[in-house]
């Protein structure tokens, strides 16, 4: 038998890079974020009370829930891992080009690798697909629903909001620079489909995204990020974000980086998993919520 | 290679790839455990018909939906920023366990029983099919106010979903509760004309959803 849901959030480190990561990049958003990797804590959070058998009535329905394959939440949990391990291949690929680029034996690895900007785009792309595609699974809404997703960004609080500023810094301001946003759209219009199916991210979504083919595919990535767009431009905006200051927030919690951006976030990409740690703990409370409810 | 060995080897092959036919490709979904509890999902209400029965939201509150699913939805109430409270309502057809805490109840709500779960829960269970329940969030909500909310669903109109009171659909074998509690004890003075004719209309309706999310 697989693992449930909260048996994945159990799992999550406690302290490491990617929680490190976190809480700096938490510093840019009011409200704050804790790193949830208790589920008593979770269940007695969501209840309100702390009552030993009701934590347990809860939990063993959370597992019932999260067993059942039609209810989707841990189809959501797929897709964060299959973004993860798509960041990690790229991120991995980017350090590899970097130290590669130094040795003149393996140079020409470095020129194997594909544009950098590019890779980053359709990376932050998916990323966004599989953030709107597990909000569907997890909200019970049809699979291409982008008017609900784009209202429902409105309605993110306290942790998803550190998750999209997340997402925002580490995927779009450090690699892409403060123009990130509005460079975005031209830049997947430069990625054709016969690129897209070379690009290992793409590799490990095309079965999980809706559509036939990498055209329908690339056309449903665009118009994930143009509804998302919509909504970022004015979080960005709201909060303050550039990638000046996600560095310092960074460098908070991190220690010193002398490197540029680029590196920092090729850094993060390779060796930090921000996406999935908070996609656990993000479907994990849902998932109680339901559960608490039901019970 | 011996012939046997080759007949053997090919017996295996084939084997494998029915094995493997069968689990990895769609034949997956005719497997058990795709469903909560294992019950067949046409048994279980559909959660957007749920959806018109939540309290209407007062001035300043906000009422955002979060999850809707078969046999459950749920909203959460806002005041400003702030989230008040989780209401929910869910079809106890998939969690048998979560009727019999009903079974002791001494309270009533509009003559259906009531049961407070911790601190901060209230539960009803309407028509002996759906639990209406308020979860208290952020600073909390005191008993009062999670009844008056409790109150303030279509209660009248989430007992008309009951697939039991339609004469074309058998009840699916539940034990009843005892009179009194599996059946509201005032009602019986007005009987469901009013409903009756509305029944239909939500059948259809929620099934025309259906047919796509599913």
């Amino acid at each position: 038998m697989s693992v449930t849901v909260l048996e994945r959030l159990e799992r999550l480190p406690r302290r490491n890079l990617t929680v490190l990561a976190l809480k700096g990049i938490s510093t840019l958003v009011p409200g704050g974020w804790r790193n949830q990797t208790s589920a008593t804590d979770l269940i007695s959070d969501v209840l309100g009370s702390d009552d030993p058998e009701l934590i347990q009535q809860v939990r063993a329905r959370a597992d019932e829930l999260s067993r059942a394959r039609h209810e989707g939440y841990r189809r959501a949990l797929s897709l964060y891992d299959a973004v993860n391990r798509s960041q990690k291949a790229a991120g991995g690929l980017r350090v590899l080009a970097n130290v590669a680029g130094a040795l003149p034996l393996v140079k020409r690895v470095a020129s194997l690798t594909p544009a950098s900007e590019t890779l980053q785009a359709v990376d932050l792309s998916l990323k966004v697909a599989a953030e709107m595609l597990a909000f569907t699974q997890v909200n019970g809404l049809p699979g291409d629903s982008f008017a609900a997703f784009s209202s429902s960004l409105n309605e993110y609080t306290d942790e998803a909001r550190v998750r999209m500023a997340a997402l925002v810094c580490f995927d779009a301001l450090l690699p892409l620079g403060d123009q990130a946003l509005h460079r975005l759209d031209g830049l997947l219009g430069k990625v054709g489909s016969r690129q897209l199916h070379q690009l290992p991210a793409y590799a490990g979504m095309a079965s999980l995204l809706p559509g036939r083919g990498e055209a329908a595919h690339l056309g449903f990535l665009r118009r994930g990020v143009d509804h998302w767009l919509g909504w970022a431009d004015g979080f960005v905006g709201e909060l303050g974000l550039n990638s000046q200051r996600a560095v310092r927030a960074l460098e908070g919690t991190l220690g010193p980086w002398h490197g540029g951006m680029e590196q920092l976030a090729t850094f993060l990409d390779a060796f930090t998993d921000t996406y999935a740690h908070t996609g656990v703990q993000a479907v994990a409370r849902r998932l109680v919520e339901r559960a608490a409810a039901e019970i | 290679m011996s012939r046997n060995l080759r007949w053997g080897i090919g017996l295996l092959l084939i084997a494998g790839l029915l094995l493997g036919a069968f689990f990895f490709l769609p034949f997956r979904s005719w497997l058990p455990g795709g469903t909560v509890g294992d019950i067949a999902t046409r048994e279980v209400v559909n959660g957007s018909s749920f959806n018109r029965l939540f309290p209407r939201p007062q001035a300043g509150e906000d009422l955002v939906f979060t999850q809707e699913k078969r046999g459950f939805s749920q909203a959460r109430l806002k005041r400003g920023d702030e989230v008040k409270a989780l209401l929910s309502i869910s079809d106890v057809v998939t969690a048998p366990a979560s009727r019999s805490k009903f079974l002791h109840s001494s309270e009533q709500l509009q003559s259906w029983p009531l049961v407070d779960q911790g601190s901060q829960a209230s539960a009803l269970l309407v028509a002996d099919r759906f639990q209406v329940k308020v979860i208290g969030q952020g600073s909390g909500l005191d008993l009062q106010q999670r009844h008056e909310l409790l109150g303030a669903f279509d209660l009248p109109g989430l007992a008309a979903l009951n697939p039991a009171l339609k004469p074309a659909s058998k009840a699916r074998g539940r034990e009843a509760l005892p009179a009194g509690q599996g059946q509201p004890v005032r009602p019986k003075v007005r009987e469901r004309e009013p409903q009756a004719s509305r029944i239909p209309a939500f059948l259809n309706r929620s099934k025309a959803v259906l047919e796509p999310a599913a």
